[in-house]
Formats: structure tokens, sequence, C-alpha cells
């Protein structure tokens, strides 16, 4: 049994929900084919089982060592991370100009999705690498653009953006890095950088670092902050590699992704640290939003795939694992002993880890595919209308996939009882890799803000208001199958609470109790996500209920019984039924709860605000 | 130097494997079909024959159209052209009847030598290519686990019980691969070998192409008739021996079930 993606379902968001060979009708994707997408799968899948999954728990133990300022990885990451850049897979997407291989973003986020959910720790490293030389090739001079640029895209050099500080996380505004300009158009650049994934690390000889820096006498906060391409070493005229005065200081001692080399890094402790302005200066921060969207999709994709794992091992567990009599015999201690999949409570789990998995796999290859379809756009319209979408799927899909994905993976846990919480079997590392996701790169909180006070507030409610004209055609379509109905009608009051808090945040946003949104923009980001991911198991549904009556009538059925005994024997039909099992599942026990969310969210209770600080506790 | 490698596509060795309501063959409706592991190696093995002396890959496949995919990927690992046999009258043939109809597509490619697996991981007959070998006329040489060439005659190792021995043959040659995945360690497909290969010439051909018809390697030829397939029984539970015993009484009935029952001592 394969344990790192259900292929299948992954195909049925590809091809039967998304239509991504479509996409192909295209000029930008006019060279591609369903038939290289497939095999482009394949051989992701083959890479990530084969030599990317054998050193996650090795990666694991292990660790990231420090030794006199250098950092080695895991020895055994060196051979997956070779494989991985000489297959092209860093730049998939990217523009064959620059050494890309041009394919349609959805498939390769697809592939993302198997060698995520291998080894998340050792994928860092190109995903890293593969931000820094877009920032490098939309922002960077022709010149900068050639000494760097092409061995970053091809992995050869590896890359990482430099924000957090000491005192400058979340409030990336408060940074204190200098950039001294030296008049030649070079800045010195001074100062320590904290938290920076692949900051340091014998993967590459050469690593290209992105810092958000201050240029001296530039306004405080975000207004003055710019960016510099700052490498470990740099190219000398000649093609030399020459020392840039760039220093590890240490790295972290972390839960989880002990693969991945967390680091402290000293900018011009020397005074000889050189770095060249990317863009405008001052204008860091509009950059780093820009370039945003696909590295928060990308820790999306870390929830969704640790999410994948967990749910399939929990799986292949409860159907091994024997242990308790059967529910209708709990009273006779000679019955027989079944496998735990059998019991109610261990179902209602897996059926969580099913739905939420697939609602996350749906998700994120949705957003995957608008960035695909605002890139590939024939008009500014349509340009307009999927960016949209993108800027207002983004803090839904890095939120949830986190938050969600963590949850898969604890239930994953329970699943396996007193033994998932033993180092023994694979799922409590997938709990400790997963937690940091819904921190970095933005925390979750963060993200229900930019939903909040910037995505929603955006072109006047604009983008919510295309998202909810894209639900209600959907929806209208569904209900044309009458067995729809009453999922639908349990999706439409939840996407109605949707909208009701909505409007009551607007409302609130223009009194002085605009503290309210704030308060609970992250539970409002929930109710989002629940109703986002409602929609597209929705959506899912509706597809394989189609299916599945052809299915039955190819085969002839009149009755329930032989509808059963179909879904029994034919592996097409029992997918098509599992996928309408878990839009149940997601209608009946998650959005018939969006209303009790709402009016939790609606009563705007300030009590978190107002409770004096010292009646938290009297410690 | 003219390499054919003779590839058969297989379904994948984690699929669930059903037998159809016929009890003669397998359903394979939702199947994952991949490359034989065993052709997998051969197309390895004349990938590195190629970097050596030179020359081409070919690869030579039969089926239906969903094998282009297979022999697509085996032309993103680095092989130059593939030939699918892509006739429904092959259909109900036996090995012999494949046999023939590889064997007049090979001889039309005039190789050097050709490679395929020494079996492959569906029917696990073994008989492809001793028989291919023999309609030709050339040597064989089984279950190789290294192979190197000269560019005019052939070495391989293939292993025996307790050690190994080496044969060595002129060529023209077939050589069939032995060994694992560790043993040759097949290169994956970059994507911009995925990129070249749609590039790549792929011929269908038919029976009739090569003048052969079902008469002599379709059903009405074959000598061996599939009568009935059999999932392997279910793993019996394990036993738990106890029986309210003392240890020493549980040893005693462990030593004695083993004794009488299992007969293992």
């Amino acid at each position: 049994m394969k344990l790192l993606v259900d292929e299948r379902d992954l195909k049925f968001v590809l091809y039967e929900q998304l239509n991504v060979e479509d996409l192909c009708k295209y000029p930008l994707f006019s060279e591609y084919s369903k038939e290289m997408f497939d095999m482009a799968l394949e051989q992701a899948e083959k890479l990530a089982e084969q030599e990317f999954y054998p050193t996650n728990k090795k990666g694991d133990k292990e660790g990231c060592r420090y030794e006199n300022g250098l950092v080695k990885v895991p020895e055994c990451f060196h051979q997956p991370y070779r494989l991985y850049c000489e297959g092209g897979w860093l730049a998939m997407a990217d523009d064959p100009d620059v050494g890309g291989q041009g394919f349609p973003f959805t498939v390769s986020n697809a592939c993302v999705e198997f060698f995520a959910a291998a080894n998340w720790a050792l994928l860092m490293y190109p995903g890293l690498t593969h931000g820094a030389a877009r920032l490098l090739q939309k922002y960077g001079t022709p010149e900068l653009q050639e000494k760097y640029m092409f061995k970053m895209f091809s992995g050869e050099w590896g890359g990482t953006m430099c924000l957090t500080e000491a005192g400058a996380g979340s409030d990336v505004g408060n940074l204190r890095t200098r950039a001294i300009p030296q008049g030649d158009g070079t800045y010195k650049i001074e100062g320590q950088k904290i938290f920076i994934s692949s900051g340091m690390h014998d993967l590459t000889e050469n690593i290209v670092h992105m810092v958000l820096a201050r240029i001296e006498g530039a306004p405080k906060g975000t207004k003055g902050i710019s960016i510099f391409l700052v490498p470990r070493f740099l190219v000398d005229d000649n093609g030399n590699l020459v020392d840039n005065d760039v220093n590890c200081g240490g790295i972290e001692h972390k839960m989880g992704i002990h693969g991945s080399a967390t680091c402290v890094l000293n900018f011009g402790e020397n005074g000889k640290c050189l770095g060249y302005l990317m863009g405008e200066p001052n204008k860091g921060m509009r950059i780093m939003f820009d370039m945003m969207n696909e590295a928060r999709l990308f820790v999306g994709m870390q929830g969704l795939a640790h999410a994948s794992t967990a749910y399939l091992h929990a799986l292949q567990y409860a159907k091994d694992r024997v242990q308790g009599t059967p529910v209708e015999k709990m009273k006779d201690p000679g019955a027989e002993r079944v496998t735990i999949i059998n019991h109610p409570d261990v179902r209602r789990m897996l059926m969580f880890m099913k739905a939420s998995t697939e609602g996350l796999r749906a998700l994120m290859h949705l957003a995957a595919y608008c960035l695909d379809r605002e890139r590939a756009a024939e008009t500014d319209e349509e340009r307009e209308l999927y960016q949209g979408y993108v800027d207002l799927l983004i803090p839904i899909c890095k939120s949830m996939g986190s938050d969600l994905g963590f949850r898969v993976c604890e239930t994953a846990v329970q699943v396996y009882g007193g033994y998932g919480y033993t180092s023994e079997y694979p799922v409590e590392q997938f709990l400790r890799d997963c937690k940091i996701a819904s921190i970095y790169e933005g925390t979750n909180g963060i993200q229900a803000l930019d939903l909040v006070g910037r995505k929603i507030a955006m072109k006047r409610g604009l983008l919510f208001k295309n998202a909810a004209k894209f639900s209600a055609e959907l929806t209208a379509k569904f209900k044309k199958n009458y067995r729809m109905h009453d999922l639908v009608a349990i999706y439409e009051e939840a996407a109605e609470n949707l909208i009701q808090v909505t409007k009551f945040f607007g409302l609130k946003g223009m009194t002085d109790e605009f503290h309210v949104p704030i308060l609970y923009a992250k539970p409002y980001l929930d109710l989002f996500g629940d109703v986002t991911i409602g929609l597209l198991l929705l959506w899912q549904a509706y597809i394989a209920d189609r299916k599945l009556y052809e299915i039955f009538a190819d085969n002839g059925c009149k009755d329930e019984k032989s509808r059963q005994a179909v879904v029994a024997s034919n592996r097409s039909a029992a997918f098509y039924a599992g996928k309408i099992a878990s839009a149940k599942y997601w209608m009946t026990q998650v959005l018939t709860q969006a209303s009790g969310k709402a009016r939790a969210i609606m009563t705007g209770d300030k009590s978190p605000l107002e409770i004096p600080e010292e009646s938290f506790a009297l410690v | 130097m003219n390499i054919v490698v003779l590839l058969k596509q297989t379904p994948d060795t984690e699929s669930v494997i059903r037998i159809a309501p016929d009890g003669q063959s397998i359903v394979t409706q939702d199947l994952k079909w991949i490359i034989n592991p065993y052709d997998e190696f051969a197309v390895e093995a004349a990938l590195r024959l190629k970097e050596k002396h030179g020359g081409t890959v070919t690869i030579v496949s039969w089926g239906p159209q969903r094998v282009v995919e297979s022999i697509r990927t085996a032309l993103a690992m680095g092989a130059d052209k593939g030939v699918l046999l892509d006739d429904d009258t092959l259909d109900g043939g036996d090995s012999l009847g494949v046999a023939r109809a590889l064997a007049a597509v090979v001889q039309a490619l005039q190789p050097d030598i050709v490679l395929c697996g020494s079996r492959a991981v569906d029917y696990d007959l073994a008989q492809r290519g001793p028989m291919v070998a023999e309609l030709l006329g050339w040597p064989h040489l089984g279950l190789a686990v290294s192979l190197d060439s000269d560019g005019s005659s052939v070495t391989i190792e293939r292993p025996i019980e307790g050690g190994k021995v080496t044969m060595h043959a002129s060529l023209p040659a077939l050589v069939t691969m032995g060994g694992s995945h560790a043993v040759w360690n097949p290169r994956y497909a970059s994507l911009p070998g995925i990129m070249k290969a749609k590039k790549k010439p792929l011929e269908m051909k038919k029976l009739g192409d090569y003048g052969l018809s079902a008469e002599e390697c379709g059903a009405p030829a074959a000598k061996i008739r599939m009568v009935s397939l059999e999932m392997p029984p279910e793993r019996k539970p394990g036993r738990i021996i106890d029986d309210g015993l003392d240890t020493e009484g549980k040893a005693a009935a462990l030593v004695k079930a083993l004794h009488e029952e299992a007969k293992v001592i």
C-alpha cells in the first residue's frame, strides 16, 4: 500500500474537478499534454517514495549539526537532493528561459504533494531556493541574474529569505538590520537574522540570501524596508567565489523538521558584507508581499502533505490492528477480536481525516490552478478575476492547511493509540513536523488579519463578492441533481452565515468597535475555511455522484442491494462512493456547526480585551 | 551500437489484483500500469551501453494504447525511439505467439543486442527472452547482474548458488536481466527527459506490417491456454498459547504444537 498520497484522489482533483488538461489550450502550455502530466506525477511519486521517504526518519533522528560555523545536514539528504535537482523538479513550473521546465503550476504543485509528504524537512531546501530565485528573476538586474539566478533554479546553489530578527518577527517593521550605501550602487549590510531556514548547510557550495534591511536614514516601520541580495560567497569578475562575511552563529533545536537547518545569521560582523538592492529602495515589503502567495501556498501544502500521509498510515494501521470485539458483542468476553477499523469511534476519526485531507487537497490545487489561470489569462478582466481568487484563497490555504493538517496528524496518533505516541511508529514525527506550519511564513493569526484587514476590504469587497458568485453558480448546478439537495441546503445555510459575519465585520469596522473584527479574525478565517472546503467537497460529490450512477447504470443496478454489490466489487464505484461520503461528513459534521461559530463571533463579546491582565491568573 | 529493449507493461506491484468473473483473467479497470521492473533494468543497461558505445536504444513493446505511457517513460529515461505493436489479434496468444511477433520486430530493426527482463511481474513465465533468442537463432544469456560489451561481443555475470558465473557471447545476442533494483538502480526520468520524449519517434505497428497474422501469433496459434486463476488462500491468524498455563506449561505447549501441528521441529 502506498502511504504518501492517495494518487487516485489527486488525479480526481486534477482531471475530474479542475480539468487541468484544458490548460494546454493556452499558448503558455501548448507544449504539454495530459500524458506528460501523468509521467511527471509518476516520476515524482517514484522519486519521493524511493529516495525521499527512506530519509525522513533518519533525518529526524540525526538532525542538523553545527560545527565551527558550518552546518551539516543529515548525511542521507545529499543523494535525494541531488536527484531532485538533476530531475529538474526545483524549477518545474518556471520559465524555460531561466532553466525551468514550464509546466503548469498546478501540476508542479501536485508533484510537491508527493515530495512534501515523503520528507518535508528535505523539501524545505529547494523550496526556499526557489522563492529566492523567483525574487531575483523578477527584481534583479540582468548582471545579478547571470551571476546567481541560473545556479539557483538548477539547485546548484541554495537560497533563503531573511526576514526575522530577535525583535522583529510578526512585527517585521521593527527590524534593525542596516544597509549602508557605498556610493557605487552596492550596500554594506550589518545585522543579525534569526530563524533562517536553510541559512547555512552543506548541500550546496553557495547560498544566496534575500535580506530585509533598512537603508540608513530610511523611514521607521515597514515603509523604510528594502530588500537585498546577499550571497554567502560573492562571484567576482573572474567568476571566483569570494567570502562575503555572512556567518552562521548557531542553529535552533526544534520540536520537528530536525533535518531542516534553522539558523542564526550574522551579516557583516567584520564590516565586509556586501548586498545588492532588489527593486527600488523602501519597497521591500511590497516585493515580499508579491512573492508571498506562492510561499504561503507552499506552507499550506506542508499541512496537506502531512495530513495525507498521516491519514494513509492511520488507515493502514486501523485495518491491521486487532483489538476489541464488535460493538454488537460487547458483553461477550469470548467474542472474536476484530481490527479497530470496525469500531465506530475509529471510523469517525478516519472519516474526519479523509474528508479533511481531500478538502485540503482540493483547496491547495484550486489555488494553484487559479495562479495558472492568472498567468495564462487572455484578458485583463480574466486575469483580475483569478488574481482575486488567489488573493482570497492564500490565507485560507496557509491557515487551514496548517491547522487542519495538524488536527489530522493528531488524529492519526489517536488512531494508533499508545503506539502512536512512541517513536517506533512514524505518525508522531508527522505531528511534530507539521506544527511549525501554523507559525512560520506569517502566523495563522497574521493570515487572519490579512484576510479580514486586506483581502475582504480590497476593491470594496469585490473579491468576496466574486467568490460568493462563484459559489452561487456552482450550487445552482448542484441543485439540478435531487440527490444533492440535502447537502446543498446545509452548505447554503453555512455560506449565508459566513456572509452575515462578513457584513457584521464590515459594519463593526466602521465604528469604534473595530477591535471586534480583529479579535475574531481567526475564528472568521476558520469559518471561511470550513465553508470553502465545504463547497469544494460538495463540488466533488456532485461529480462523483454522476459518475457513480453511470457505473450503476452500466451494471444494470435497479435497487440499493445491487448498487452496494457494485460498490463492493468495482474500485471506481468504491472511490466515488467514498467521495460522496466525504462531502456528507463535512456538511453534516462540520458545516452544521457554522451557525454556532457565526453566532459566537457575532456576539462581539469583548471580554478577552476587557479582562484585566492581572485577572488571567493570580501568579 | 544498435540496441533494442523488449519492454512489457505490467500492473504496478502495489496494485490490488482481482480475478475477473471469467476466472481466467484479472480485472484491469482502475489498475495502475508500470514498466515491468525487470525490463526497466534492461532500459538502464541499454542506456549505459549507449553511453559507452554510442548508437541508439529502441524500445519495443506490445499491447493497447495505454502502453504508450510506459514507452514514453523509457524514452524520457533516455531511449531514442519506440515501436508499439498494438494489434488486437495478439490477444489470446501465448508466450510463443508474442515471442514470434517480437522476433519479427527485432529482425526488422537488426540490432546488435537485445535486452529484456528475465521475467515479468505479472504472470512470471520467464519465457519471452529465451523464446525470442531461439526464434532469432541468437545466443541467449540469462539473468545478468552485470553486463559489459566491447562492441562485438557481450560478457555478463549471473549469480549461481554460492557464487557467480561469467558468460560470454559474440553479438548479436539477447541478454535477460536478473538481479534487483539495488543491482541495476534504474535512473529516474527527468523533467527535461519527459519534455524531449514527446518529440521522439514512436511507431504504431500491426502484425501485418511484419507479414504475420493471428494464425502465427494469436489465439489460433496458442499452445497454452489459461484454465483458471485463484487467489492464494488467506493467511490464517496467529495463535496465542495461553490456556491459563504457567511459563513452563506454555513452553511445553509451544514445543508440542511446533512438533505435532507445524511439524517444524
